[in-house]
Order: C-alpha cells, then structure tokens, then sequence
C-alpha cells in the first residue's frame, strides 16, 4: 500500500510536469492556432538558467535564493517568449502567410535554443540542488520526496492561475474571443498583438517554471526538452486541446500510465520510453481531438 | 535514346568524381549524394504534396536497419533482405499514413514525430538483433564480380539510387498526378471536386517517398559498413527541412541545392564554429522564412524572370 | 423537357435534414441531356443544400439522384466528378501556385485513365494521353476566352476571369452535367453576358447545366427551365415564363424580405 501512495506521488508530480508543458502549449495554440514547438526547449534553457542562477555552477558569482532564480528565470523565459512573438511569428502573420509559415520558423528557434543551451550549459548534466532538501515527506499513505510535493504545489497555483486568468479576467476573455473568431475579434477591438504577445510570453513563463522544477528533482542536461515537448503535447492530445482543465486531465493520465506501466507491465525498462509514443499515437488516430472538449463545443 | 544517354552520362560522371578524392573526402562526397536522394523525396513530400511529415530520417533508418538485419543478422541472401526492407517499409508507411489521411495536417506531423521516436526507443531496446545504443558493425557487401564493392567502387551504387530516386520523382511530378498532389496541397476540397481521391493521393505520395528514403538507407548502411540509433535522430529531419525551406520549398533543383549547400557548408564553417554549424542554419531558415519565402532558387527564379521580361516586354507574366 | 429521351439526371425524394430543420424536403426533379435548368428560391430555401447533395459534398438522408439510372447519391465529390458532373465554386477556388493552364490540365484528371506505372514507364499511352490533355485545354481556354492568359499565375486574374477559368477547369472534365454555383455572383453585367453566352454554348454541345441562382436578369433568359423551391420543398417547375407569373412563386419571394423577383416583368 505505502509502495502505491509513493507510486501515486511520484507519478502525478510528473503529471503535473507534462501538464505544464502542455498548458505552455494551450496558451499559444488557442489564439493563434500555431504549435510552438520550441517549447521543450525554452523548459531546458530555464533549466539551465535556474542552475546559472541557483547554483555555483556555470556562473559561480551566482547563487541567489531559489525563489529569487525561480522570479528571475520566469522573466528570463517569458521575455525570450515575448521577443520570439515580435521578431518571428507577429510578421509572418501579420503579413497573411499560412499557418505552416510560423510553425516552420519556430522550428528554426527550437533549433537556435537547443544550440544556445548547448552552448551555454554544455553536454554534461548538471544538478541543481532542490530547494527542500532530500528528506522524505510522508503525507498520509502519500509518501515522496519534497521536490516532488513542491512541483504538485507549484502546478496547482500555476492551474489555479491559468483557470482564473480564463475564466474571470478580461484577457481570459479576450483569449478565448481571439480563439473562437480572430477577425470578429479584432472587428470587436481586441488587440490582437497584444494577445499575441502575452500568449507567447505567458508560455514562456510556464516553460520557465517547468525548467526550474526539473533541475531541481533530475538536474538540468541538453537533450532535456524533446522528451518534454513530446511528453507535453501528448498530455494536450489525451486532454484535449481546448481548455485549461484538458491539459492538467491529460498531463496526469500520461504520468499515471507511464509510471503504473513502467512499474507493473512486463516490458523491458527501456520500452518504457515508448509508452507516452504509443499513448500519443492512440489518442491521434482514435480521438484526436481528446477528452474534453472545448468551451464553445458546448460542454 | 538521348534521355538514357543523358542518365547513363551523369552516372558516369558522378561516380568518376570519387575516385578522384582522398577517402575522407569521398565518404563526405558519399554521403552528400544521399542527403541529396532525401532531400529530393521529402521535397515532393512536403513541399510538393504538402504533408508536414516528420518521419523521413525513420525510414532511412528502418531501410539501414532492416537489410542489415535480414542480410546479416538472421542470414538470409542480400536480395532477400533488399526486398524485404522495402516491403517492411511500404507496410509500415502505409500504416502511417492511411489512418492520418483523414486528420488535419498537424496531426500527421504529430504522428510522424512520435513514429520517429518510438523507432528510436525499438532500436535501442532491440537487444542483440538492433544492437541497440552501439549499433551494428562488421558486415559489408559481397564482391562484384570480383571487385570489392568499398570505398570509390562503392559510388556508383549511391548514384545510381540518387538517379533513379530522381527519375521517379520527376516522372511523376511531371504528370497529371503531380498535378494531383498540387491540388491536394493547395485546395483540397477543390482537388476533390475535380476528381481527386485525396485520401489516396496522400497515402500512395507517403508511401512511396518514405520507401525511397528507406531506399536511400539501405545505400547508406555499406557507406561505413556501420549503423546506430544516433544516426537517425530527430535532428537530422530538422536539418533535411532546413535544406528544402533554404533551397526552396516545392523545387527540385531546390532540394538539391539546399542539400548541398547546408552539407558542405558546415565542413566549412567548422574551424570557426565546430559542431555549432545549427545554430547558424537556424537563424538562416527564420531570415529565409521571413524574407525569403521562396528559397534561394526563388531568388534565382526572379533573376531569371527579370532578364527574360527586359528581353521581350509586353507579354502578361 | 427535351424530346422524349429519358432523361440524364434524376433526382427523387431527396431529403437532407439538419438537426431538426428540413433544409430539403422530398425533392424530386429531372434534368435532360443539353438541357439548361435553373434551381431559384428565396434565401434558406434549400438551393444550396440540394447543389451540394448532387455535387457530393453531403450525403442526403433519404431519396436517390440518378445519372442515366445509375444513383450517385452519398458517394463522395471526387466520385462524383469520375461519373460525369463536375461543378464550379461560388468564390472561385482555383489552385493557387499554378498558372491557369494548370489548374484546366487538373479539371481533366478523371479522364488520365493511366495508371501510375504507365506514368512512371512513360508509356507511348502516357504521352499520348498528356499530349491530348494539353491541347484540349488549349481549346477550353480559347472557347472561356481567356487565351492570352494561359500561362499566367492564377493569382493574377481578375473575379470575373477566374470564374471563367472554373468554368473552363469544370468542362476539362469532359462532364455530362455541370453545376454552376451562382456563376453570375461578383460579376459586371458585361462578365454575365460573356458567361451566358459561354453556358448557352456548352448546352449546344449536349452538355446539361444545373445552375443556383440569385440573379434573375441573368437566369430568367438562359435557362430552359426553372424550378423553385421554397422551404426546402419544390413550389414549381416549369418554364421561366409560366414561373414569373405563378402566383405560388410570387408569394414566396414577396413574403421574402428581399421583395419581388428582381429582372421578371413585375419589375419597374
């Protein structure tokens, strides 16, 4: 029993991981309709930066307080969203091109971050202390390190946040507008690049978090985000890719499989990198818009 | 008769080059030749048909993997193994790509993602017959007629793939079924009212470009005599991407010359910037995309058109 | 009707719903070979539903649509084109990245009966087959008129000129029927009489035209016959004359916002 209560804690605090993810990518996918791929790869430039920053490694003048690095690498990431919007992708749309065009050269910028932090943070992985220490925690039959009750924590205000942000504020309001009818949006007076601008750099900033609750459980290495934005949309996909509450559903059914897989099913441990895959794969050909549907399908 | 000539020549030709290099120079030379074959297959594919698809390096991996492992790892005769990679490849292409046809364009891109990977996670967990993470190595081609198929000897089976990926390609481009895959890529729903099984179209483009590139692959594994996962890794279909977008999406010369541009040019920009020669193809692509849309040969293509309307004015472009 | 052949299209009880609203209501009409006929209604009564229903884009919930007594109803667009009808777009939808020759050369594609071996081969039956589908949309574009234009960009072409290419794209496919979706919509009077003619000139080569329609000053005297549907149900059918002056007709227009039929003789 103890051994499924820490199952359940270590699975669902890498649900809230891929949920995250995938509410990075809800949050650009909805008003403008175009897949940031490069999203995986902002969560490892935050990654390494949470190390620059909180750790003696890479820059050793550096050693903030967590929360501080927390702060300063959302900032970091949400600006790096930000000026990825301008440069790339607002001129491309604004000039009429198709919806390929953005996501082709966004592909371009998941290539020039994974090269930056390769460059920056170097091939080797590089561990960045936890903020809680290594003890136990025990809550209950609910047991696991205190990293990942922190990543739990953190996914519920960051989701409390999002829900909020959809569902009581203005910009929620007009987010959904934007998605619903751009043109009859813009027709209405929203501004459409400012909607732009902060889905990207509102991805940014959740991308960052993702990157400072990862290195601080497995560290920060290169190759970390292609898992991570394989992993995030696949938790988007089994949601659905219409609100908030789809990406968290999705984001904690691909933890739950993953580790309840790797634990009981008789597959070699190193299949069960396939599991997600074959998930997403599933979800794509049998229900591809996933579980739950969008606001204005009228659920 | 002057076609074949012309074929016939350009085999001759592009085979004769290698003996002329040092090895190191040859093996690059080589392997530039199947970047070229995949270059143009993915083009017809994504540029020409219009599917996102990311799955093209797989299948230059799983035709690789699938002679040396009918050939020399369960032993059967090297035509064996040649036919049974590609039957295993148009299988498993048509089980790609005929339950996406009906999706919207991103989920085959989605689908073709997580494809690639999954063949990346099967190779390594394959145990004794992928070799997993070290790969496969010791094996090579039987003589030809008594010539050792190795080093320059080996070229002109790597042209002959490239040429006839080429031929293929072009044939059907310049036929009402290249028409065809431009409609669907342009209008679907229009396509269809003309006639056009767009379903269809879809799968047999897909099925047959990633059979050429696994094709492709199967040249590829007697270039070293070696293969391994890393290989085919998801880098390598950005980079493919890359060379069609900077060449010019949509135009076979297009393809070829972005392929050779980006191939050779990282040798080149290497003193200065090593293995970082992606982060420079990177920022070229975003430029490309944003103020070049139509690649470098569209800038060739305006050249072009400029000198011939000084030339004869008046006519409507 | 023409003669007395059978005819070549015949549409019966085709009924199409949507939720709960009957866009088609038991629809039953004929269609004769070269024959010209126009389907008008006021707006929402069912004209377009029932163009998409032959064209393939819907499938109907009851009835049948029979071609020279084989029933096409359900199958898909692309089928559809492959037996004989093929149709033009109200907003022109014509291939973007090609030239207009192109987009006539992809209209013939039911008619390139060769195999995909025979195109990679270049068989003689290839070639042959190409070659004659070169010069039979060099005719389409003269006959349409747009002949200096043949190897120009689609995107150049003016509203009016690209309906003439739907029109010349929809006769490559050497069709028994072809449907014009609002063909007179966005035209300059000049455009529609230059298109009636041209529509007046596929009927006399035996080709029939089902033709949806707004604009009465331009369908009243071209077609043949007309019938008029009214809620989704036919009201009449019959020739344009006896239509204007059917007083089922008169009051489903006049009990239309838009007022009376526009171009008839009520009209000042």
């Amino acid at each position: 029993m103890a051994e499924i209560g820490e199952l359940l804690v270590s699975a669902v605090a890498s649900g809230c991981i891929y949920g995250l993810m995938a509410l990075s990518y809800l949050l650009i996918i909805r008003p403008t309709g175009v897949i940031n791929f490069a999203l995986g790869e902002w969560a490892m430039l935050g990654a390494f930066a949470a190390v620059a920053l909180g750790s003696d490694l890479l820059v050793p003048a550096l050693q903030l307080p967590h929360f501080v690095s927390l702060v300063l690498v959302i900032v970091v990431i949400a600006a790096i969203g930000a000026l990825t919007e301008i440069l790339t992708v607002r001129p491309l749309i604004e000039k009429g091109a198709p919806l390929l065009s953005p996501v082709l050269a966004l592909l371009g910028v998941l290539v020039i971050s994974l090269q930056v932090g390769t460059l920056a943070g170097g091939t080797e992985a590089l561990p960045a202390p936890p903020p809680f220490g290594f003890r136990r925690v025990e809550l209950g039959v609910f047991a696991g390190t205190p990293q990942a009750f922190y990543v739990i924590a953190t996914a519920i205000v960051v989701f409390g946040a999002a829900w909020l942000f959809f569902e009581r504020t203005i910009w929620g309001k007009r987010f959904e507008a934007v998605a619903i009818n751009r043109r009859a949006a813009a027709l209405m007076g929203i501004n459409l690049r400012a909607v732009g601008l902060l889905a990207f750099g509102g991805a940014g900033a959740v991308c960052g978090i993702v990157g400072v609750l990862t290195s601080g459980g497995s560290g920060a290495f290169y190759q970390m985000g292609l898992p991570l934005a394989i992993q995030g949309f696949t938790a988007l996909v089994i949601g659905g890719v219409g609100r908030v509450e789809g990406a968290i559903l999705g984001g904690l059914i691909l933890g739950l499989v993953e580790a309840f897989a790797a634990r009981y099913l008789p597959i070699p441990s190193s299949l069960v990198l396939g599991v997600p895959l074959v998930l997403l794969i599933l979800f794509l050909l049998v229900r591809p818009t996933g579980l739950l549907r969008a606001r204005e399908d009228g659920i | 008769m002057r076609n074949a000539v012309c074929w016939g020549g350009a085999l001759v030709c592009l085979s004769a080059i290698g003996f002329a290099m040092s090895s190191y120079h040859l093996e690059l030379y080589q392997k530039l030749l199947l970047v070229a074959t995949l270059a143009v297959g993915f083009n017809f594919l994504f540029g020409i048909s219009g599917q996102i698809a990311f799955s093209h390096i797989a299948f230059y991996g799983i035709g690789a993997y699938a002679v040396v492992i009918l050939t020399f790892k369960l032993g059967l005769p090297l035509a064996v193994g040649i036919v049974g990679g590609i039957a295993v490849s148009a299988l498993l292409a048509a089980m790609v790509a005929i339950p996406t046809t009906r999706l919207e364009g991103f989920y085959l891109a989605l689908v073709t993602l997580a494809f690639a990977q999954l063949l990346l996670v099967a190779l390594g967990a394959g145990g004794e017959l992928t070799g997993e993470d070290e790969g496969i190595s010791g094996y090579g081609l039987p003589d030809f007629f008594d010539i050792p198929l190795t080093g320059a000897a080996y070229t002109p089976v790597i042209v002959f793939v490239l040429l006839m990926t080429l031929a293929v390609i072009l044939r059907l481009d310049n036929s009402y079924f290249g028409r065809a895959c431009r409609a669907v890529r342009d209008n679907p729903t229009a396509a269809s009212a003309m006639g056009i099984d767009v379903a269809r179209t879809k799968v047999i483009v897909f099925v047959l470009t990633s059979t050429l590139a696994a094709i492709a692959g199967m040249a590829y594994a007697f270039v070293n005599n070696f293969i391994s996962p890393p290989i085919f890794e998801l880098d390598r279909i950005f980079e493919l991407l890359f060379m069609i977008i900077i060449g010019g999406t949509g135009r076979h010369a297009g393809a070829i010359l972005g392929a050779v541009l980006l191939y050779s040019i990282q040798f080149l920009v290497e003193p200065l910037v090593g293995k970082f020669h992606p982060l420079i193809y990177g920022f070229v692509v975003v430029l490309v995309i944003l103020f070049l849309p139509k690649g470098l040969i569209g800038v060739w293509d305006d050249i072009v058109a400029r000198r011939r309307r000084a030339a004869a004015p008046g006519k409507p472009s | 009707m023409t003669g007395g052949a059978a005819p070549l299209l015949q549409v019966d009880g085709l009924t199409r719903r949507f939720g709960g609203l009957v866009a088609v209501d038991d629809l039953s009409f004929e269609l004769g070979a070269g024959e010209i006929l126009g389907l008008i209604g006021p707006n929402g009564a069912g004209k377009s539903t029932t163009f998409n229903l032959v064209a393939g884009a819907l499938a109907p919930n009851a009835g049948t649509i029979r071609l020279e007594g084989r029933d096409l109803a359900g199958l898909r667009p692309h089928r559809i084109a492959a037996r004989g009808i093929m149709r033009t777009f109200q907003h022109n939808m014509a291939f973007e990245g090609m030239t207009v020759s192109e987009n006539i050369l992809i209209g013939r594609h039911t008619r390139m009966r060769h195999g995909l071996f025979s195109v990679l081969a270049g068989t003689s039956g290839a070639r042959t087959a190409e070659t004659a589908a070169v010069a039979r949309a060099a005719e389409l574009i003269e006959f349409v008129g747009l002949g200096d234009w043949a190897d120009a960009d689609v995107g150049t072409l003016s509203f009016g000129q690209g309906r003439l290419l739907e029109t010349a794209r929809a006769l490559a496919g050497e069709p028994r029927i072809v449907l014009f979706d609002e063909p007179a919509a966005g035209l300059t009077p000049a455009e529609c009489d230059r298109l009636s003619d041209i529509i007046k000139g596929i009927a006399g080569r035996g080709i029939s035209v089902l033709l949806i329609e707004h604009d009465m000053r331009f369908l009243m005297p071209l077609a043949e016959r007309v019938v008029v549907l009214n809620f989704g149900a036919k009201i009449a059918d019959g020739a344009p004359a006896e239509i204007e002056r059917d007083p089922a007709v008169v009051a489903a227009y006049l009990g239309d916002p838009s007022g009376r039929i526009a171009g008839t003789a009520g009209d000042a």
